[in-house]
């Protein structure tokens, strides 16, 4: 690859005395690449207009104005007789898969780690086969097999389908985290009178924390925002989490509450965006490296 | 107990690691098989058949072989809903995300950038909110009345009034899928320009390449290989977006905007027919096998 390049820079060589800019068009460059970079900033944020001053205007409309500033809103939202529903549901269905499928995770990871088996390339190739899988592609399948187990239509049913649609990126994440914990310190527990179960609750468990961290974070917030499949496998209005609240209190065209409508839009995209933010920070400190060294 | 010899706990300890795998392993691959893998080839019966939802055929769902297949194969409808998706991939995420991602990326590499944080962080946002809300908030922006922020934007520069979800529906969801996807293209790439050494770009810019021809030539085949997954990865989830479009047009007006994703979800569910929809699936699924088993190929990853 380095020298593909070099052959590139030679080529490009004998134009050495452009070398020298002068500042104007420096300035003049840079003054455009700021105008591009806020234009594409814009872009992004604008749209977040309405949500933003309608969740806090005490006579909001379907598009944006200028709100007369209330918390009003956010105090229907949970004085509502429907409404907090729809956040406990959604907190009950996040919470319980993300336990769920870092709970399975973390254990096939430790296999698929720590063990040489057969079978375990092929497991570990077909689960990154299935991150391809598109949801729309089997959700019908999906509905009639859990009719058939008696699972649609409750908290458990989607529960374990959530869990098991997060599996695959949980146990590549974990795989990884584990991989880089070294065996030495397993042995070591070994040697000083561990079980094998006991050296990966004392040692594997402490040392896990960024990656189960991650795995935690990309779940919860999978199943967080999952729309598609609620809205199939959920008939009863009772189970129904944020993603369909919201849809069903948008499509009802003639009695919307905009207010209250932008203010569970706020509400509920806040904790992605929280754990979003904590995230980026947690991956770029994930390396365990000086865990054997010293 | 330390005091045991190193050779003989080992291979004991070994042999009773090795009968954990299952109860390790089974309830992942249990979980993965039932909720997974089994919808899956459920799925591949089901299109083989003509099952419904209601009526009479829901009783009794009788095997026709091939014939929804045929069916599909020949009708307009269905055919139409995978160019729908063909434009929507190539326009919204092989074209729009990559160029402005890549922009982004580039953009915010520039050492003499202030306020790369706030940037950053306003062109994360439209993926980090859910599905829903993201479809909501340009509900509004593209609201055919007067005051939906879109109109006013256009007001500003002097332009009439417009419905853009009923008159450029395709473009509409288009433009707000790009919106969405700027982050991941933005991120993936950032992640490969780590890759290029800044010093070979400085030895080029100081031997006269200008920074098109920098990028071009030194850039571009640097980081070929992980452009080139973000592009497979992209058009895979591309294919499966649902909610954002349903959410704003539910396939409308007319089936202007009915990807095949949403022609499968309204076979199935609103017109119940569970053979037709699992078909339809099955032939997205092909397609997108194709795509995915490169792309497992390419990873490389070591395991």
């Amino acid at each position: 690859m380095a020298t593909a390049v070099t052959v590139r820079t030679d080529a490009t060589g004998p134009a050495r005395e452009r070398r020298r800019r002068t500042s104007a068009t420096t300035v003049v460059q840079r003054v455009l690449q700021y105008v591009l970079i806020t234009m594409l900033a814009l872009f992004c944020l604008v749209p977040f207009a309405w949500v933003a001053l309608s969740a806090v205007d005490a006579h909001a409309g379907p598009t944006v104005g200028a709100p007369t500033f209330s918390l009003d809103n956010f105090a229907r939202f949970f004085s509502n007789t429907d409404t907090p529903r729809l956040l406990l549901n959604s907190l009950i269905i996040s919470v319980s898969a993300t336990a769920l499928n870092l709970a399975c995770g973390l254990l096939g990871a430790y296999a698929l780690s720590r063990f040489r088996f057969r079978g375990r390339t092929f497991f570990m190739f077909s689960i990154l086969l299935i991150r391809v899988i598109p949801a729309p592609a089997t959700i019908v399948a999906l509905y009639l097999l859990m009719v058939r187990m008696n699972l649609d239509d409750s908290y458990l049913g989607l529960i374990l389908v959530e869990a098991a649609a997060a599996l695959p990126v949980t146990l590549w994440l974990l795989k990884g985290t584990i991989d880089a914990i070294p065996f030495e310190l397993e042995e070591a527990a070994w040697m000083d009178g561990s079980t094998r179960l006991g050296a990966i609750r004392r040692i594997i468990f402490p040392l896990v924390g960024p990656g189960l961290g991650a795995a935690a974070m990309l779940t919860f917030m999978a199943v967080w925002g999952d729309f598609l499949t609620p809205l199939v496998l959920l008939q009863s209005p009772d189970l129904y989490p944020l993603s369909i609240g919201l849809f069903r209190a948008f499509s009802a065209f003639n009695q919307v509450d905009w207010g209250v409508l932008a203010a569970s839009a706020v509400i509920y995209m806040v904790p992605p965006a929280i754990l979003y933010g904590v995230l980026r920070r947690h991956l770029l400190k994930s390396s365990l490296g000086g865990a054997i060294k010293g | 107990m330390t005091s045991i010899p190193v050779p003989a706990t080992r291979p004991g300890r070994r042999f009773q690691g090795r009968a954990l795998i299952p109860l390790l392993l089974g309830p992942s691959v249990l979980l993965i098989l039932v909720f997974v893998v089994a919808p899956a080839v459920y799925g591949l019966y089901l299109s083989l058949t003509n099952t419904q939802l209601t009526g009479f055929a829901a009783r009794d769902p009788q095997f026709v072989g091939l014939d929804n297949f045929r069916y599909l194969l020949g009708s307009d409808d269905f055919l139409a809903s995978l160019g729908r998706t063909g434009q929507f991939v190539l326009f919204s995420a092989i074209i729009g995300q990559t160029v402005l991602g890549m922009l982004a990326a580039l953009l915010l590499r520039r050492t003499w950038l202030r306020g790369k944080g706030l940037f950053g962080a306003a062109i994360l946002l439209p993926m980090v909110v859910p599905e829903v809300v993201a479809a909501l908030t340009w509900a509004s922006v593209l609201s055919s009345s007067e005051d939906g922020t879109f109109n006013r934007v256009i007001g500003l520069f002097g332009g009439a009034a417009a419905a853009p979800l009923q008159d450029s529906p395709m473009l509409s969801i288009i433009i707000v899928n790009i919106w969405r996807g700027i982050a991941f293209a933005m991120i993936m790439f950032q992640a490969a320009l780590e890759d290029v050494p800044d010093e070979l770009i400085e030895a080029s810019r100081v031997d006269g390449a200008s920074a098109t021809q920098v990028f071009r030539y030194v850039t571009l085949p640097l980081i070929r290989g992980p452009v080139f997954l973000y592009l497979l990865l992209t058009t895979i989830t591309t294919v499966g977006v649902f909610g954002l479009v349903y959410f704003l047009t539910q396939g409308g007006p007319g089936a202007a905007t009915e990807l095949t994703s949403i022609f499968i979800f309204e076979r199935a569910f609103q017109y119940s027919q569970i053979g037709l929809g699992s078909a339809a699936s099955v032939i997205l699924l092909a397609l997108l096998m194709v795509l995915g088993l490169t792309y497992v190929r390419l990873t490389k990853v070591e395991v």
